[in-house]
């Protein structure tokens, strides 16, 4: 009760202030939104992990010098980074997964769910990115110090391991957080395949309430919180990192 | 470039040359594949070519205005970013910091929204149409990106480099100028070519704006055909005119990239 | 650099501004600027057969509510400019001057009529109908409890389904994509405007022969209206009786014939009770 009499004061004062909040004390399009930050927060959380670890995996495919391994690789990347994430995801949704469906034999076999979608997508995508700051980083490695490292009796395998991935890490934890900030505003596509996370709830009040400026407010609050968050855990990570000798 | 990563890169070009040519045509191919195959589809399809057309020509139109603003405004804001005056520094940390983590989406819903569509010039009325908000909106989001971008490749620049210029009698604009920036070229060129691409791809979210480009095209094209085949062809072809405009160009900077490597 | 600086703080407040004015009609009044201008700006959604859809040769909008569009403003003796919307941005455009009105598939609603403003008499009545496959045993509203239901993102089913028939509700950027869904076996019902996938399963037969549009009723029928912006009297009262002779003339049971409106009881009804006056 004393909850509802918060959510009633809230409207009321945001309408003295020309804003319509009032979709706040319905009982649908209240639920829908407020799960809608949870489920973004969910998928940001999973989103994440999956996208370093493939990203590592793609820079490492990317970097061999096996044809086998790194065709592929390269091939998915140039698709993923060349098309938009919104027709990508479209594509698996309604064309991908009619075809699991099929193959499982009909949908009520089919394990893969819309969250699952955006997972893969976006996180392939935003892997794709990672593998290519990655890859440039290595690349960026001074040969000096490779040499220096052979000199000193380092394996190849040795000289990825302790001298070219920790200093490519380094140069290119700004992209890799970049791409993170891009992940998490990316999330934002599941909304075209019904993902509730807080845009599609938005969508579905606003297109109801008309009250477009009010949840773009909102919106634009809480991912800017959410980034924040990341930004500040990179620039940690980069200060933790930083080398004496590098930078201003 | 030591040895073994020369040769590395040498074999990987090689073997996969014929992959990335293919890449070119692929998804085209694909496309007139399909069509062939299912005559009437394709019959369909060239009908509204031109109509699709269109509105990708709108999408590379946003494009191009919206990297060339966003790159002069965020090299700029990452200078700023490095100021030794805390009153030019904090403004631009500040804004990139907002923008930056804004979804382009939302940035594109915000222009859209506040800009008015039409603005009075000398008593004449001008129309401010929506490609322009679009622009604004990606432009914005775009210059927090190569702020971010300017800011870490002038940081990787090793301390070494200012002490040097500092001995050579340089200012530090004339050491941002003539020593820091030209290698910071070659170490955002990257990550710029991502922001570049991520805005084209951006530019199929002013459909939800109501801009007539191509998702848009797409969408009124699946919705007047009411075929389920062509909904599915049209999301190919959508992903093929992408492909087709963004590889290249990433190909391209792949090229100077190396260049810059080598040089 | 520091214009640009004031830029950005510039937008910065504009947000917020821009959030405070939001629903602020403008000064001078409408209906003077159309005539003045000698051109009515229409907002028309393209959600498909018979409504609104592009010709791909002409690449011109046709259907029905582009030839209402057309009749009102011959009515008002100028010229039509039409503006295609979407339902996100369908209201900030009206509202922000771009267009007049608004004939976008949109009923009337309370909540609505609190934000804008309406003409009086409608010019269709339209309710939702569910696709469903022909062997789910589904057989009314009621079956969809608990059921996933693929509706386009903007339809006003949404609230009704979840909360009345307890329905999943998923909602897809647009009616092909939840066509597509529906047959993909993402949902078990795609709600729509009756009119459009009547037509869309009579047109395709073939491509829906497991399909069909087994409840009796339809889900919320309600009056589609011509929307403005609050407080514009002068262009409600010239609209209203604008729409009212085309009833009386036949003119609208006319256009839903040519375009193919396979239910016109409500405009035959409409067209008695008005030409009988």
């Amino acid at each position: 009760m004393q909850d509802m009499n918060l959510t009633s004061l809230f409207i009321e004062l945001m309408a003295r202030l020309g804003l319509n909040y009032e979709f706040l004390a319905t009982g649908y399009e209240a639920q829908i939104w407020r799960d809608g930050f949870l489920t973004t927060l969910y998928l940001v959380a999973v989103t994440i992990p999956v996208s370093l670890i493939v990203g590592l995996i793609f820079a490492a495919c990317l970097t061999s010098n096996r044809p086998w391994l790194s065709a592929p690789v390269r091939g998915f990347v140039e698709l993923t980074r060349n098309t938009p994430t919104l027709v990508q995801l479209m594509f698996s949704f309604l064309v991908l997964n009619t075809v699991v469906s099929n193959m499982v034999g009909g949908a009520q076999n089919n394990p893969l769910s819309p969250f699952f979608w955006v997972v893969a997508v976006v996180g392939l995508h935003v892997a794709a990115l990672h593998a290519e700051a990655i890859r440039g980083g290595i690349e960026a490695v001074p040969s000096s110090m490779i040499e220096a490292a052979r000199g000193m009796g380092f394996s190849p395998f040795e000289i990825m391991r302790y001298v070219q991935i920790p200093l490519a890490f380094r140069s290119s934890l700004p992209a890799i957080v970049n791409g993170l900030i891009s992940l998490v505003k990316s999330t934002t596509v599941g909304n075209a395949i019904a993902v509730s996370e807080i845009t599609y709830a938005s969508i579905m009040v606003w297109t109801q309430r008309d009250n477009v400026v009010e949840l773009m407010i909102v919106l634009l609050a809480f991912f800017s919180l959410i980034n924040f968050v990341v930004a500040r855990v990179g620039s940690w990570v980069e200060r933790r990192l930083a080398i004496p000798g590098y930078g201003l | 470039m030591s040895m073994t990563a020369t040769q590395a890169s040498k074999t990987t070009s090689k073997s996969s040359r014929v992959l990335r040519s293919i890449g070119f045509v692929a998804m085209p191919l694909l496309v007139i594949g399909w069509s062939l195959i299912d005559l009437s589809l394709g019959r369909e399809l060239v009908e509204w070519i031109p109509y699709l057309a269109s509105g990708f020509s709108m999408n590379i139109l946003i494009t191009i205005c919206a990297v060339t603003l966003g790159t002069t405004a965020g090299v700029l804001l990452g200078l700023m970013q490095l100021a030794p005056y805390w009153f030019v520094r904090l403004p631009a940390q500040v804004y990139v910091q907002i923008f930056r983590n804004a979804p382009a989406l939302v940035l594109i819903f915000a222009t859209t929204y506040i800009f008015p569509f039409e603005v009075v010039l000398f008593g004449n009325y001008l129309p401010f149409p929506d490609w322009v908000k679009a622009v604004i909106g990606l432009a914005i989001l775009s210059s927090a990106y190569i702020a971010e971008i300017t800011r870490g490749a002038v940081l990787s620049i090793p301390t070494t480099q200012w002490e040097a210029t500092k001995g050579l009698g340089f200012s530090r604009l004339q050491a941002l100028r003539y020593v820091i920036l030209p290698q910071c070229v070659r170490r955002s060129l990257p990550p710029w070519m991502n922001v570049a691409s991520s805005m084209a791809m951006g530019t199929s979210l002013a459909s939800l704006v109501g801009v007539h480009e191509l998702m848009h095209a797409a969408t009124d094209a699946s919705t007047a055909v009411r075929r389920l085949d062509f909904t599915i062809i049209a999301y190919v072809v959508v992903m093929a005119a992408f492909f087709t405009l963004c590889y290249p160009i990433a190909r391209l900077t792949r090229r100077l990239e190396r260049r810059f490597n080598t040089g | 650099m520091s214009a640009k600086l004031t830029a950005k703080i510039v937008f910065g407040l504009a947000l917020s501004i821009t959030a405070l004015s939001g629903t602020q009609a403008s000064a001078d009044s409408t209906l003077e600027r159309i005539k003045g201008r000698g051109k009515l700006t229409v907002g028309l959604i393209l959600s498909g057969a018979p409504f609104g859809f592009i010709d791909p040769k002409t690449q011109e909008q046709k259907g029905y509510n582009v030839d209402i569009a057309k009749a009102l403003a011959a009515d008002l003796g100028v010229e039509l400019e039409s503006v295609t919307v979407t339902p996100p941005n369908r209201v900030q455009f009206l509202q922000q001057g771009k267009v007049d009105i608004l004939i976008a598939n949109m009923q009337y609603t309370e909540e609505r009529a609190k934000v804008l403003d309406y003409v009086p008499t409608p010019y269709d009545r339209a309710g939702g109908a569910a696709v469903v496959r022909k062997d789910s045993g589904l057989k009314d509203w009621a079956d969809l409890k608990g059921k996933p239901v693929c509706i386009s993102q903007g339809s006003n089913y949404a609230q009704p389904l979840a909360e009345e028939y307890g329905a999943i509700v998923k909602g897809l950027p647009s009616q092909p994509e939840s066509l597509l869904a529906l047959q993909g076996g993402n949902c078990v019902a795609a709600v729509h405007v009756g009119a459009t996938v009547g037509l869309l399963l009579q047109d395709r037969a073939d491509e829906w022969k497991d399909f069909a549009i087994p409840f009796p009723n339809e889900l919320i029928p309600s009056d589609s209206v011509i929307w403005l912006r609050k407080g514009e009297a002068d262009t409600q009262k010239a609209l209203d009786e604008s729409v009212k002779k085309l009833h009386a003339s036949g003119k609208l049971l006319e256009l839903a014939k040519a375009n193919r409106l396979l239910n016109t009881k409500y405009l035959e009804e409409e067209n008695k009770k008005l030409s009988a006056k």
